[in-house]
């Protein structure tokens, strides 16, 4: 289960641990620092959905960790913790998007509740996030794609399991393709005329998730206004796709293992048995063994489903694979939004080899799209890609000297001209033969097509 | 049995025997332990807070660990003084999560009873003991508002919800009986 991960920051140790030690018997993931230089190196590090941040602090101030988070980190919702006197410090933090304060020593039920507030203002916004991402996934189907040795083993590998039944667990970092093996397992398997259902268990809140997966009778709880088909029911003859497994909540763990052992279910205040009639293919980018050591995945489930496993390669290990990825997203983007781009430059190509590509194909896919709708040419070069870091990113992280500002000025200009040398020593008021200087000078090439 | 099946109830001060003896059946029943009453902490003034007025349950906590009896697999202390930890104004009672010791003050949970509502007071402290003993054996707060483990706000809460765990929190505690017996 991806538990709510709680950060406190407080430079009194007696806070800290008690706060970590009684948030701790509500299921949260605590972890504490004792600064604000401390909070901020630990968020380069670590996620966290909550902060608990004292205002008063030597050093870095809560109000100045608090700014720092909005900016860096808006995902993080921030409570501050101030002493009575400090009101208005926290009327001031409210003003910089705090969620909300505590004044200190608070009532028990004054932090559950905020907590719990919180955390069902965040789920609301998880499903509307859900629901978008449903949406997406329901207009978008592509095939693998590969010639690498990984991605032939991966086929093999497919082709073993596609006539069985058994239990298939997916591993392998966010965008490897994961899901688009369970699609190729199931399309080429006896099941492949049955429905495959596929289920982001990390996507879906934790309060509609029993719902969705087993479904409910009318009036089962409030909302349950009619009878409504679970995905369970609805994969019935074909295939389950449990996405981002490690996710699940730990009681959901104890449910699925239960009807993946006795291949029946109910739904949400029903009384009638369903029959399980599908195979079950789960995935993961979670390490689900250190999961079982941290007692947030079931041991009984894992080797439930750890029957056939098998991890899709990063795009690291498939590099030779990127040019025709490439080439293919290439292709799919021009044609959904018709645009003239026809090809990748050697250049533009030559940064895609060398990029490491965390977020692998699927980060692969995103440049590509991005770069045909920035790209005003008929070929994608490096300036169209954003993995070439702009310069005010880069800006960012380090100190230029005048000499690469003006480089990386000058080649910007240029490339907006398609190097057009009047236009662009106008738009940088210094005249043609300064410019060619300045291209020599600083080797400036032009990959556009002639 | 062996002796490290055995949960201890620990009263602090002038606690009836008879109330002891009370919690020592709900919860040996309840976690299928045996339970015996031993006083293992004579006094609490370390943990005294004069500001506050309150007894810091915390320093309690590692004082009953420190002297637990051997024999033993949990330990749970009762008293009738107020507990509170630094960051909140007071606690009902307080676990070591997943570790040996917990304890528990009636002081809230008697608070207004009459005398003869001694039954409705003894049952809220044998719930609250159980509450804070599956703490002990790793088990968070639950969702299910009939369950034991269920964090309630309200007094009327703990008389709400039941003297049970809900299947999931049955399910945690033998994963955590197993694990100790690993």
């Amino acid at each position: 289960m991806k538990q709510t991960r709680i950060l406190v920051v407080d430079d009194e140790l007696v806070i800290r641990e008690s706060l970590t030690g009684w948030l701790k018997r509500d299921g949260y993931h605590l972890s504490s620092v004792s600064s604000g230089e401390e909070a901020l190196e630990t968020l380069k590090i670590n996620s966290y959905d909550i902060l608990l941040l004292d205002i008063q602090m030597d050093g870095i101030s809560g109000m100045d960790v608090l700014t720092h988070v909005k900016e860096h980190y808006p995902d993080i919702d921030v409570i501050m913790i101030t002493a009575f006197g400090s009101i208005s410090s926290a009327v001031q933090a409210m003003k910089s998007h705090a969620f909300d304060y505590l004044l200190k020593p608070f009532d028990p039920d004054e932090l559950g509740v905020l907590i719990q507030k919180l955390i069902n203002h965040r789920a609301r916004i998880k499903e509307n996030l859900f629901l978008k991402e449903e949406y997406e996934q329901k207009t978008r189907f592509e095939s693998m794609i590969g010639q690498s040795m990984a991605m032939q083993k991966i086929f093999n590998l497919i082709e073993d399991v596609k006539d069985t039944d058994t239990t298939v667990l997916i591993m392998g970092e966010t965008g490897t393709g994961k899901g688009l093996a369970a699609k190729a397992i199931h399309s080429n398997s006896q099941a492949a005329n049955g429905p495959f259902v596929s289920v982001n268990c990390g996507a879906i809140p934790k309060h509609i998730m029993e719902s969705e997966l087993f479904g409910h009778q009318k009036g089962a709880f409030t909302d349950a206004k009619e009878t409504r088909k679970g995905r369970l029911e609805m994969a019935g003859g074909g295939t389950l796709f449990l996405d981002e497994i490690g996710e699940i909540s730990m009681r959901m763990q104890i449910d699925l293992l239960q009807v993946l052992e006795d291949k029946i279910f109910y739904k949400v205040g029903g009384t009638q048995p369903i029959t399980a009639d599908f195979r079950v293919i789960a995935a993961t980018n979670a390490n689900l063994k250190q999961a079982i050591k941290d007692k947030i995945f079931r041991e009984d489930l894992y080797y439930r489903l750890n029957v056939i496993t098998f991890t899709m390669p990063t795009l690291r290990e498939r590099k030779e694979d990127i040019p025709l990825l490439a080439e293919h997203f290439l292709i799919k983007t021009t044609q959904e939004i018709n645009r003239g781009v026809e090809r990748i430059s050697r250049d533009a190509m030559d940064e895609l080899m060398l990029y490491e590509w965390p977020g692998n194909v699927r980060e692969l896919s995103n440049a590509i799209e991005r770069a045909v709708v920035v790209c005003k040419t008929r070929t994608i070069t490096p300036l169209d890609l954003p993995i070439v870091k702009s310069l005010e990113n880069e800006l960012k992280n380090k100190y230029f000297s005048l000499n690469d500002v003006e480089k990386h000025h000058i080649s910007k200009i240029l490339a907006e001209t398609s190097w057009n040398i009047s236009k662009c020593s106008a738009i940088l008021g210094i005249d043609r033969s300064t410019l060619y200087n300045k291209i020599k000078r600083y080797d400036l090439k032009n990959s556009q097509p002639k | 049995m062996n002796n490290m099946d055995t949960i201890i109830v620990s009263p602090i001060g002038d606690i009836p025997l008879w109330m002891s003896d009370t919690i020592a059946t709900g919860v040996g029943d309840f976690f299928r332990f045996t339970a015996r009453v031993e006083t293992v902490l004579d006094d609490i003034l370390f943990a005294y807070d004069a500001k506050r007025r309150q007894y810091h349950s915390t320093k309690i906590l590692e004082a009953l660990a420190k002297n637990t009896p051997n024999d033993c697999i949990k330990i749970i202390a009762v008293t009738k003084e107020d507990l509170f930890i630094p960051i909140l104004t007071h606690v009902y009672g307080e676990a070591q999560l997943g570790g040996k010791a917990c304890i528990i003050s009636i002081a809230r949970l008697i608070a207004g009873l009459e005398v003869e509502m001694a039954n409705k007071g003894c049952k809220r402290i044998v719930k609250e003991a159980i509450h804070e003993l599956g703490h002990t054996f790793d088990l968070r707060h639950c969702d299910d508002e009939m369950c034991i483990m269920h964090y309630c706000r309200k007094l009327d809460d703990v008389d709400r919800k039941s003297n049970q765990f809900c299947r999931y929190c049955n399910i945690f505690l033998a994963d955590s009986i197993r694990d100790l017996s690993r």
